[in-house]
């Protein structure tokens, strides 16, 4: 489509969905080692299995991170076919989802500073749905608050509420000191509660 | 954790993002088609005497390429990879120059087999004359000349599949995540076409200043002046295109989907249709130069259809198990089908006096000393006197 007539609302339907996650004893029936071997072994459903257990929380991840809807989409796409180029070389004994998640993390933050410089040279070029222009009070309010932390504080936030990493394996995936990762951390729930408050009081 | 952290942590946990489900099964398709492209696993020891159990690989019908009527075909039968094949790139069967681009970087093979390393580049693509390259890496747009010296560079984020407008080289387009920009050859001008574009290489049209085709999100593709903005024609939805290619004249556009391989005329008018069968979708395609001619590639053959008889009849001309990319030669007498299974590149005489041509040690002869060998892909054939590459 032009650009002159590409939507900015396409992100409406917000993060407002509140059907709660499967539970994650349902989605582990076969190990993922298991699957691992499988999809390496050339089993497509094997992969399928990895691919859908992984894709959402992945997708999510970035979304949240970028607050574009479709930036999202190609960043968790682009993570998974790293993965599939690589599957081959990967170890088994080690666990898929920090894997996955430090690639869609740090290209999400690559991105999201990389569209920063770019706003300086492209101003005729839509940024994507602005916080504001998504639809729900509950995500609105919430994507408002994460859109006033610095790329790097979304990450460890997103990292330990969404996919529930300690701040050990976030400490590894973005590879920072294991102090930085909690002072970001302190610091982004601080901000993230004043926000949320400047909220409910307007 | 204190209340206010958990209700924090309540709210991201529950959080979604949008068109889940949706991106969800774009995303499948992808890593599914991804996947399927992927090359044999290395193999134990044990696998790789259970592959000695001929794998067939079959060159059949070339002959059935020469007119009708000389319907010998010719059967080789072969373990993974064709035998006999030479040990190295001595040269090219064809006039030009190809271009590919991988793990071991870009590189440049001249018509008398000599290679030349760009760079580091993963996505590469030649300009008209092949007299300079574009190369994506990350988030920059990059042009070098053929020695691999840098020219001129552009940051753009997630930049991919530059394309080079021919004959003149005065525009190149490319995709900065989803958005399909557009530059000059000199660096200058840079700005968005089109946004929401499918992940699918555009494709300018030869001989029409400056239209160029693309895939939107939702499938459907259009052909729009990138100077003007406007829209030339669109084509209707399809399910999921994946490769776009003009014959050299500009009178034919082929676009490969999921479930079929469909040519048009310039004006958007069908030519010929071949749809797959379950299982049977073709990775690669490609149209001859003078645009008679679709090669289709699928994982285990590749097959010829003649679009002057309508329908066009299908000839398999080559048969091996794992087979990734085809690409006519400039003149359009040769095709290239590269073979990262069988670590093969196989050069096919598609007109004319049948013959064939394979060249093994692919990853080696394209990975830098010391690394890691990785086969290539191909990224262009390049150029009759008018521009076109194959």
């Amino acid at each position: 489509m032009p650009i002159e007539a590409e939507p900015v609302s396409a992100a409406a339907e917000s993060l407002a969905v509140e059907h709660p996650l499967p539970a994650r004893r349902q989605w582990r029936q076969r190990s993922e080692a298991a699957l691992i071997r499988g999809a390496q072994a050339g089993s497509e459903a094997d992969l399928e299995e990895l691919f859908r257990r992984h894709w959402r929380r992945a997708y999510r991840t970035a979304f949240l991170i970028v607050h574009d809807h479709a930036a999202a989409e190609d960043i968790a796409q682009e993570a998974f076919l790293s993965a599939i180029r690589t599957l081959h070389r990967f170890d088994r004994r080690r666990q898929f989802a920090p894997w996955l998640g430090r690639i869609v993390a740090n290209r999400a933050i690559d991105w999201t500073r990389a569209r920063t410089a770019r706003r300086e040279v492209d101003r005729d070029l839509p940024d994507g749905p602005a916080p504001a222009e998504l639809a729900g009070g509950y995500s609105d309010d919430l994507l408002r608050a994460l859109a006033t932390l610095t790329p790097e504080h979304r990450a460890v936030v997103v990292l330990r509420y969404v996919l529930e990493y300690t701040p050990g394996e976030i400490a590894k995936a973005l590879e920072l000191p294991r102090g930085t990762v909690n002072s970001r951390l302190r610091r982004a729930l601080d901000a993230l509660d004043a926000q949320l408050r400047e909220v409910e009081l307007t | 954790m204190s209340a206010r952290d958990r209700t924090i942590a309540d709210r991201l946990r529950t959080a979604r993002a949008p068109d889940e489900a949706e991106t969800e099964r774009r995303a499948w398709e992808l890593v599914r088609s991804a996947y399927a492209e992927q090359p044999a696993a290395p193999r134990s020891r044990l696998r790789i005497r259970l592959a000695l159990v001929p794998v067939v690989a079959v060159l059949a019908g070339v002959l059935a390429l020469t007119p009708a009527g000389a319907a010998v075909h010719r059967w080789i039968e072969q373990t993974l990879g064709v035998r006999h094949a030479r040990a190295a790139l001595f040269s090219l069967p064809a006039p030009g120059r190809i271009l590919v681009s991988g793990p071991g970087g870009a590189w440049t093979v001249a018509a008398d087999g000599a290679k030349r390393r760009l760079g580091p580049w993963r996505q590469a693509t030649w300009s008209p004359h092949a007299e300079y390259v574009a190369v994506a890496g990350g988030n920059e747009l990059t042009a070098v000349d053929i020695h691999g010296t840098t020219r001129w560079s552009i940051a753009r984020p997630r930049v991919r599949f530059p394309q080079w407008f021919a004959p003149n080289g005065y525009r190149i387009a490319y995709l900065s995540g989803t958005t399909l920009r557009v530059i000059a050859g000199d660096s200058t001008s840079d700005r968005p076409l089109a946004g929401g574009v499918a992940p699918v290489a555009p494709a300018w049209r030869p001989g029409y200043p400056y239209q160029l085709a693309y895939v939107d999100a939702g499938g459907a593709v259009a052909v729009r002046d990138a100077g003007t903005g406007k829209l030339a024609f669109a084509l209707p939805e399809q399910s999921m295109p994946r490769l776009l290619s003009w014959s050299t004249d500009g009178q034919r556009l082929l676009v490969l989907t999921r479930d079929a391989a469909i040519v048009y005329t310039g004006a958007g008018r069908t030519v010929a249709r071949r749809t797959f069968g379950p299982g049977q979708a073709a990775l690669d395609a490609a149209l001859s130069p003078n645009g008679r001619t679709v090669a289709l590639l699928g994982a285990r053959d590749l097959t010829l259809i003649d679009l002057a008889a309508h329908p066009g009849p299908a000839r398999q001309v080559f048969s091996g198990q794992g087979l990734r990319q085809v690409a006519w030669s400039p003149d359009g007498h040769w095709l290239l089908v590269s073979w990262p299974a069988a670590d093969q590149w196989i050069f096919i005489h598609a007109t004319g006096t049948p013959r064939i041509i394979a060249v093994s040690r692919i990853a080696q002869q394209f990975t830098p000393a010391g690394s890691r060998p990785a086969f290539p892909e191909l990224d262009g054939w390049c150029c009759t006197s008018s521009g076109g590459s194959g």
